[in-house]
């Protein structure tokens, strides 16, 4: 390969192979890339290989090709929250636009990856609430939580911005396909692997330590005991990232987490509002249009505004349910109605939008 | 058939040239017969050459090879028998010859064919008669499987078979089985010097007391409700729940919900779990709906019937008029559920192999159960531990063709504690039985098909435009209601009704991915 074809690959392309080299951990990368700049650092690990320009060249194309922009950091697009971060990547790979990343405040919204509607739904509302306020919301972009709050923030205020493991040229997961054209399309989408990495299972924590660095504040929305969600509150305590924690119901095992970290002084969040606050955002700064606080009532104000429901002759019925969906034959022997009358009296409450079914058991709305 | 012809050629000749030939040169005998092919019955004409040479015995016309032993226990019972064996060249020949026999049943025939060709048994004793039946080695009688179809296949002649299979034989041949405890009470009999043995008595017929009721069953309004319904509407039922929800206990007392079968369908049942080798009831027939619970490591070739050639009915068809039980729904090899989509579809299953096709009743009850997920929890929501990838997973295994037969689909959950304890014990069995007698005469009555209210109507119509029905969905929503009010002696399908067979189900969204 001759000299003229190498020197107008810019210092990116070299940070880029390098990252691609399988022997080269994020650590690794960080202590080369601060010794020497790209190209020479680049050589130095590649002595004594034939092709190693060859490989710059690929990883380059790979990235340009999918219009990945490779951030080094010191940069001017490097986003300053990473400056002082004690293990801060060297090399940031990002579709989107990665001013995203410094522009406004961030609050990161993370939880189980199977996780119950009312996580699903209170992090949608926590998602679009935030965005609206002018929050940019992190997330990891996993199913579950993470997916239900980039739902909910995507198109509804600031720009979303995804932490992902693996390369960017590789959807994961990936139903979420079309969640992810949407957050590069609108905010962005970081991670530090480079195109063609494929997604292993130790950059998971790796990718939590990141969100946790670009994040204001964390809020956890529903996490098991010891979930994936724990490594990303560690990264943020360490880096003295306020934590936050929804809480949930003591007999929902996707909320054993969440209470246990309210149990260690995380602080609740039992609307965005608290998010905000935490954010130092304070109650008058904060423009939640109202139309979505009337639209989407928070656990806070659902309790006083609305007129008590009447259900009318299905009373019955409807003082049978709670918000905990239970299951038909819970209902008739709390009602003591025979199995036509209660599901009739059901499908009258579902009608009215008094009660819901989930899956064959029945809640109140 | 059942001719016996003696082409001895001492008869043809002339009385002087008969004196130059050796007596007995050449005997043929020819007894009638049949053979098992699937679950029908194949008649054979067993042709019985006895003639001068080495001795020796040669059975030809594409016997297996327990027809092949026959040779050994033939021979073994005459002696016993105190009947005289010839040491002269016996050919036996099993006509059609282009058909492969299988089974021990064509000894009996062969040892009557050679008793006539040597002598021991008046030519002429078998006009009219066919013989089944497997012989021992001291010359008893013994038990053959699909009696039934044996005695189609021999019909009109009269059929002679072991003591212990008269009753099963006459369930379709009548007056004309006769029976016999050992070769020897056989020679007797046909001889004229004895009467024909009478069959033992059957002890009265134990009534259906091996039944589990429901009556043991606390609590659970839905399943109980479930079992009814898809008694009353031969809906087929998938029920969902947790390990200890009761799955497999309520299956078990769907049996005891079905009305008794017909005479014909019971002649249908017992001719099938006769031609599998089912040990029968005393009385032979089976009246009541058989209940089929194969387990989930059964081989496809035992759910669906078959075998290298001699296409044996598998356990759908040993359901047929009846239930079969599909415990682990989820654990079952796909291609094992898959294959069970014809017989559902259409009541029959045609089994294929080199041998030849054969096609089985299979007109089944379909009830299975599954857990919601590997864990068993994801009913309850948040707390299962399955990851999401192991979930998709389990749920693949039950494909959307074969979701779509279940008409119901009941989400079932733990019984509560107290009631399970000190609750009252539930509806019997036979109160709830009567209620689907009289729905199924009801809905047989009224051909023409119950009216839905217009509240009920626009109920199905709305969930249908918010997408959570699908056209077959409505189809068998509409079934289920119809069913529900004919329970309840309803003239029009009410919202009530309607709202029933929506919740009966509900579980749909549980395992549908």
């Amino acid at each position: 390969m001759s000299a003229e074809a190498t020197s107008d690959l810019p210092p990116e392309a070299y940070a880029a192979a390098l990252a691609s080299m399988p022997s080269i951990g994020p650590a690794r990368l960080r202590r080369l890339l601060a010794a020497d700049p790209p190209r020479l650092a680049y050589t130095r690990a590649n002595e004594g290989s034939d092709n190693a320009v060859a490989a710059v060249q690929r990883a380059w194309r790979r990235q340009t090709e999918l219009g990945i922009q490779v951030v080094l950091a010191g940069q001017p697009s490097y986003p300053a929250r990473l400056a002082d971060d004690p293990q801060a990547p060297a090399v940031l790979f990002c579709l989107g636009d990665p001013a995203v990343l410094s522009e406004r405040p961030t609050a990161a919204l993370v939880g189980t990856r199977a996780p119950t509607r009312y996580g699903i739904g209170v992090a949608a509302q926590f998602g679009a609430d935030l965005a609206a306020a002018g929050v940019s919301v992190v997330s990891g972009l996993a199913l579950g939580i993470d997916g239900a709050a980039h739902e909910g923030a995507c198109g509804a205020g600031a720009p979303p911005i995804a932490v992902v493991a693996g390369g960017l040229d590789h959807v994961y997961p990936r139903r979420h396909e079309r969640l992810w054209e949407r957050v590069a399309s609108t905010g962005v989408i970081v991670s530090e692997s480079p195109a063609g990495v494929p997604t292993e299972k130790w950059r998971f924590p790796v990718r939590n330590r990141l969100l946790a660095a670009l994040s204001d504040v964390i809020v956890v929305v529903e996490s098991r005991h010891l979930g994936g969600s724990r490594h990303t509150v560690d990264a943020a305590m360490d880096r003295g990232v306020p934590v936050g924690a929804v809480p949930g119901s003591i007999r929902s095992a996707t909320s054993e987490g969440t209470n246990a970290l309210l149990a260690d002084g995380a602080f609740p969040a039992c609307c965005s509002g608290d998010v905000l606050l935490a954010l130092a955002l304070g109650g008058a700064a904060v423009t939640v249009p109202p139309q979505t606080a009337a639209g989407r009532p928070g656990p806070a104000t659902m309790v006083a505004g609305d007129p008590a429901p009447d259900p009318g002759r299905d009373r019955p019925v409807y003082d049978a349910l709670s918000a905990d969906p239970a299951p038909l034959d819970e209902l008739v022997r709390l009602t003591g109605l025979d199995l036509a009358e209660l599901c009739g009296g059901l499908e009258r409450l579902a009608q009215a939008g008094l009660a819901r079914d989930a899956g064959g058991w029945w809640e109140r709305t | 058939m059942g001719r016996r012809e003696q082409s001895g050629s001492e008869r043809r000749l002339s009385p002087p040239l008969a004196s130059l030939v050796r007596p007995f040169t050449c005997v043929l005998a020819s007894v009638a017969s049949a053979t098992l092919s699937g679950a029908l019955g194949r008649p054979v004409s067993v042709e019985v050459h006895v003639s001068n040479g080495l001795p020796g015995f040669t059975i030809v016309g594409l016997p297996d090879a327990a027809v092949r032993e026959a040779r050994d226990r033939v021979r073994a019972a005459v002696l016993s028998s105190g009947l005289a064996w010839p040491l002269r060249r016996v050919t036996v020949n099993l006509a059609p010859s282009g058909v492969r026999k299988g089974g021990a049943g064509l000894d009996l025939p062969i040892a009557v064919g050679l008793l006539v060709a040597t002598g021991e048994l008046p030519p002429g004793c078998t006009e009219g008669l066919a013989f089944c039946g497997e012989l021992g080695l001291n010359g008893s009688l013994r038990h053959v499987p699909g009696m039934i179809a044996l005695a189609d296949a021999t019909a009109p002649l009269g059929l002679v078979v072991p003591l212990g299979d008269v009753r099963e034989a006459a369930l379709v041949s009548g007056e004309e089985v006769r029976g016999a405890a050992t070769l020897r009470d056989l020679t007797q009999a046909l001889r004229g010097q004895a009467g024909w043995p009478e069959p033992p008595p059957s002890s009265a017929a134990p009534a259906a007391a091996g039944l589990s009721d429901l009556a043991d069953v606390r609590g659970q309004a839905l399943g109980r409700r479930a079992l009814e319904v898809a008694a009353a509407g031969r809906h087929h039922l998938l029920m969902i729940g947790p390990p200890g929800s009761g799955k497999t206990m309520l299956a078990e007392r769907l049996a005891g919900l079905l009305p008794p079968l017909t005479a014909e369908e019971a002649l249908a049942v017992t001719r099938i779990h006769s031609a599998a080798g089912c040990a029968l009831p005393e009385g032979a027939l089976l009246d009541r709906p058989p209940f089929r619970a194969p387990h989930h490591q059964a081989s496809i070739v035992s759910l669906v019937g078959g075998g290298s050639w001699s296409l044996r009915p598998g356990e759908v068809s040993l359901a047929t008029n009846g239930i079969l039980f599909l415990d682990e729904l989820g654990e079952f090899p796909v291609a094992a559920l898959e294959a069970l989509r014809q017989p559902l579809e259409e009541g029959v299953i045609r089994v294929s192999r080199a041998g030849g096709t054969v096609t089985f009743p299979a007109a089944f009850l379909l009830v299975a159960a599954m857990n919601p997920c590997p864990c068993g929890e994801g009913v309850y929501e948040g707390s299962c531990r399955c990851s999401v990838a192991t979930r998709a997973r389990y749920r693949r295994r039950i494909s959307a063709p074969l979701l779509d037969r279940f008409d119901l689909v009941v989400p079932l959950s733990r019984p509560d504690p107290d009631e399970l304890l000190s609750g009252t014990p539930g509806e019997p069995s036979h109160l709830v039985a009567r209620r689907v007698a009289a729905a199924r005469v009801a809905a047989t009555a009224r051909s023409d098909e119950r009216e839905f209210a217009p509240d009920a109507a626009e109920l199905l119509a709305s969930k249908l435009r918010a997408g959570g029905l699908s056209a077959r969905g409505l189809q068998k929503v509409t079934r289920v209601a119809r069913t529900v009010a004919a329970l309840a002696d309803a003239e029009v399908v009410s919202f009530a009704h309607a709202s029933e067979a929506l919740s009966l189900r509900a579980g749909r969204a549980v395992v549908a991915a």
